[in-house]
């Protein structure tokens, strides 16, 4: 979600010590993914300050058959970097799809998105990737 | 839902559509993924979310973090244990209407079990005994069971005869009449508890015409009702009162059933 380790470690302890205040008082929200929604705001606020990117309209290409391999040759930073620079609510669609660990209702859920939003989030930044990939490989500049 | 907004609806949950197959969320997303398996544009998509999915999982995480995530899943599963299994409202609803026919069929098992041939209209003329008033029948005074010659001499009946354990009671009145199945009944009111006695022809094979006969007294029960029922020569005979067998059990003899 942030790209960025120390803002990443900073939000972890803001969100845990918030759970841990909220249980010592007794008021911790009984609803499933409360935790992650709350991590969620607070990695949103803490880019808020970020560099934004410009708004322009980034190219889009189908899905390949080469594109698992072309994946493999990205560093993890890399592609960290590139979620974390696409705009909300996107970026948090892809972080929390790829992640791997919620299922599409949970997804919705905690990211507050309608099932045709979150599928228009998800297609299009495969599409994007994908372009960004292509672009890596043929040499063009990076956007 | 139209044909069109279904398609969008199946589009779109194939986009969502989860890369380990343990997040298969429901139904319409399993169903969403058997229509599309093996298609070459989804399996380009699964091996794309799969291969960023392996790379995601390679991102490094805060040393102070990733301590909290040793050996640990983010998300904590529900377990299915028997509790939640049965306080589920489909397992509920299931087990509640499984429960009512259960005890419909046992009720209808034990009601059957308690059948002898007549039973029926034994039951049939416990209702005519809780609506017969006194008025409607012929006064009649005398032994129950000297009523036997004139069933046979003003009605024709043969062998309605009332047995020995009732043939000593006074009656008040009488009257012979047909049932909705055209069979002779002869009606008997006695001064004994205000009971009735009842005789009609037994019931008989359909195809041989026997007679089904079944020995010693049969208990039937209608509407608060009790009847005593009894089979001799081809003819039953029943002693009703309002109340229970316990009420009319002093005054049989022979094997009860």
């Amino acid at each position: 979600m942030l790209g960025d380790l120390r803002k990443a470690q900073e939000v972890f302890n803001t969100t845990l010590r918030e759970a841990a205040v909220r249980a010592a008082q007794g008021e911790l929200p009984t609803e499933s993914f409360w935790l992650f929604r709350e991590a969620r705001w607070r990695c949103l606020e803490a880019s808020k300050t970020d560099l934004q990117p410009e708004s322009l309209e980034i190219e889009e290409h189908d899905v390949t058959p080469g594109a698992a391999s072309q994946i493999k040759q990205l560093e993890p930073a890399q592609l960290a970097v590139w979620i974390s620079a696409a705009p909300d609510p996107q970026r948090t669609a892809l972080a929390l799809f790829y992640l791997d660990e919620f299922n599409y209702l949970e997804i919705l859920d905690i990211a507050e998105l309608k099932l045709s939003m979150l599928s228009r989030c998800l297609s299009q930044g495969r599409r994007q990737l994908q372009a960004w990939l292509d672009a890596k490989h043929t040499g063009a500049p990076e956007i | 839902m139209t044909a069109l907004g279904l398609l969008r609806r199946r589009r779109a949950l194939l986009n969502c559509a989860p890369i380990s197959h343990d997040h298969l969320a429901d139904r319409s997303m399993r169903a969403a993924v058997s229509r599309a398996d093996g298609s070459d544009e989804f399996v380009n998509q699964q091996n794309f979310d799969r291969a960023v999915a392996e790379l995601i999982r390679l991102v490094p995480l805060p040393p102070e973090s990733a301590e909290w995530f040793l050996d640990k899943e983010a998300v904590r599963r529900p377990k299915w244990t028997w509790r939640r299994i049965i306080l589920n409202p489909a397992v509920l609803a299931i087990s509640i209407a499984l429960v009512v026919i259960a005890g419909v069929f046992t009720f209808q098992v034990l009601g059957r079990l308690n059948d002898f041939p007549g039973s029926a209209t034994a039951r049939k003329l416990l209702t005519v005994a809780g609506s017969t008033r006194s008025v409607t029948l012929d006064p009649v005074s005398a032994e129950a069971g000297t009523l036997s010659d004139l069933f046979f001499m003003k009605h024709g009946l043969e062998h309605y005869d009332v047995p020995d354990e009732f043939a000593d009671f006074r009656t008040i009145g009488c009257r012979v009449f047909d049932d909705d199945e055209s069979q002779r009944i002869a009606q008997i009111w006695v001064a004994e508890k205000r009971m009735q006695f009842f005789l009609f022809p037994a019931e008989r094979d359909s195809k041989t015409g026997a007679v089904l006969a079944f020995p010693g007294w049969r208990y039937v029960h209608q509407e608060g009702w009790v009847g005593a029922v009894t089979e001799h020569n081809g003819v039953c005979f029943m002693a009703a009162l309002q109340g229970r067998e316990k009420d009319l059990e002093p005054y049989l003899s022979g094997p009860k059933q």
